[in-house]
């Protein structure tokens, strides 16, 4: 198994060890490793102090570590000075945080499990679920793939690469696509819950709804989505529990 | 106390509690998590499907209301689900009778799950500064060994979380349900809510709030016209 492939394997499993005094910086340092290994031979004086560099402290989102990781690791065989590599590790949390919060969180994982929910409630089924598993799993694979192949190839021109690349450009479509595609799944998926509920339940339902989101609006310190849920489902169980 | 399942089932479900506990944030992110998954799958190990899928729609309208960023403290709907799931595949009762008591027994779950996950943290930050002066030398060995220590532990918490849920699956059977929609109204009114209120929160007030207005207003003509 090659290096690259070792340590893209090594990038799922980024965040096993996160922490409040390093976020991902011991997950960076196991998947960086692989790559790291030809310094042994070629400059074994900075071999340790790569190491060390290579688990302080990060954070970005995981699906974009890659682009980092391949970086740090290019910058390190180009024999770039430690200082600058430190300064390139914090230059690259927040933009990378921030595009893949807007791609992943906020568009294709929202857009995709949205279509999944619609999908079940249109009567598709498990298939469904079967689908979006492969469908995000096979982008998510390619994106890893990419951003490790780019990191290592740009290294410190990393900035650039991502600029110039289709990570900014998707995340303005899938916004919306997604807001879309949420808006949608949330009465139909009410719709398929209560199949076979009496006329006026999808109204009673939907004002719950209305009067929940009032309160999160209104008391969003003190109103939260599982707080509504537990407090109104509990009473609801109690209701009919005392009151048959 | 004893579960309705064999011990098969028992086991199979606790393997994938656990596996969909450390999918959240340890490994590897594959999206298994997400409660339509782990209640599809769970109803499917605890012998219904259709029944897993439900819990897992309902919770998954909670979990829309989460954005997993950065340092955040959010619910765990990973174990929750598979155990929600559980209870509604073993649960006699009509699916309507079944729905509020799985949602209670889920967002319980997925709280508690939640309040673990900073214990977790803590207890990882705690083992890095133990180890500073190792790290600070280079030694790959000691950040292989913390790596997959931190593994281990989140695996026990996905497992004892999975585990207790069970236990509490046999408290809930207990539990005398009605067929009235009036719990189930309110665990589906709730999970809306959520889940508009995140998408909402998300699309801020920019043009992308009007595609979400757009959305709920066509789901809302399909969801009356397929009834």
């Amino acid at each position: 198994m090659t290096s690259r492939i070792r340590a893209l394997l090594r990038l799922f499993t980024i965040q096993a060890s996160w922490n409040y005094e390093r976020m991902q910086g011991i997950g960076m340092g196991y998947a960086a490793a692989p790559l790291l290994e030809g310094l042994k031979s070629t400059a074994p004086g900075r071999y340790a102090d790569a190491v060390a560099r290579s688990a302080e402290y990060f954070n970005c989102h995981p699906f974009l570590a890659g682009v980092a990781v391949g970086a740090l690791a290019r910058a390190e065989e180009d024999g770039v000075p430690g200082p600058l590599i430190q300064r390139l590790r914090t230059a690259l949390c927040g933009p990378l945080g921030a595009l893949g919060d807007q791609v992943f969180w906020a568009g294709l994982l929202p857009a995709l499990m949205a279509l999944t929910m619609i999908a079940v409630a249109g009567g598709v089924g498990a298939w469904a679920v079967v689908s979006f598993l492969i469908v995000f799993n096979g982008l998510r694979l390619a994106t890893a793939w990419w951003g490790l192949r780019t990191g290592l190839e740009t290294g410190l021109q990393v900035a650039g690469a991502i600029q110039r690349s289709w990570l900014p450009r998707v995340g303005p479509w899938l916004g919306p696509a997604a807001g879309f595609l949420v808006g949608f799944a949330v009465p139909a998926s009410g719709g398929y819950l209560l199949e076979g509920a009496p006329a006026g339940t999808l109204a009673s339902t939907l004002g719950t709804a209305i009067v929940g989101m009032v309160l999160f609006h209104r008391l969003p310190a003190m109103v939260t989505a599982l707080r509504y849920g537990l407090t109104l489902v509990a009473a609801a169980l109690l209701w009919r529990w005392l009151v048959p | 106390m004893t579960l309705p399942f064999d011990l098969s089932i028992v086991l199979g479900l606790l393997g994938w509690g656990t596996l969909v506990g450390l999918d959240l944030v340890s490994v590897p992110q594959m999206m298994i998590s997400r409660p339509l998954v782990a209640g599809t799958i769970a109803g499917a190990i605890a012998g219904d499907v259709a029944s897993g899928m439900r819990v897992g729609l309902l919770l998954e309208l909670f979990a829309l209301d989460v954005l997993a960023v950065g340092a955040a403290r959010y619910p765990d709907y990973g174990p929750a689900t598979v155990v929600a799931a559980a209870y509604a595949a073993a649960s006699p009762a009509a699916w309507q009778a079944v729905l509020g008591p799985a949602a209670l027994l889920g967002l319980l779950l997925a709280r508690l799950g939640g309040w673990t996950m900073p214990y977790l943290r803590h207890a990882n930050a705690r083992v890095v500064q133990l180890h500073s002066a190792e790290l600070a030398t280079g030694d790959l060995g000691r950040i292989e060994a913390i790596h997959w220590l931190s593994l281990i532990r989140d695996a026990v918490r996905s497992f004892a979380l999975t585990a207790f849920g069970l236990l509490l699956v046999a408290l809930w059977l207990r539990i005398p349900t009605h067929s009235e929609w009036l719990p189930a109204v309110a665990a589906v009114g709730a999970a809306m809510a959520a889940a508009w209120n995140g998408s909402i929160r998300t699309a801020g007030r920019g043009f992308r709030l009007t595609w979400v207005e757009a959305g709920a207003v066509a789901g809302l003509i399909w969801a009356v016209w397929t009834r």
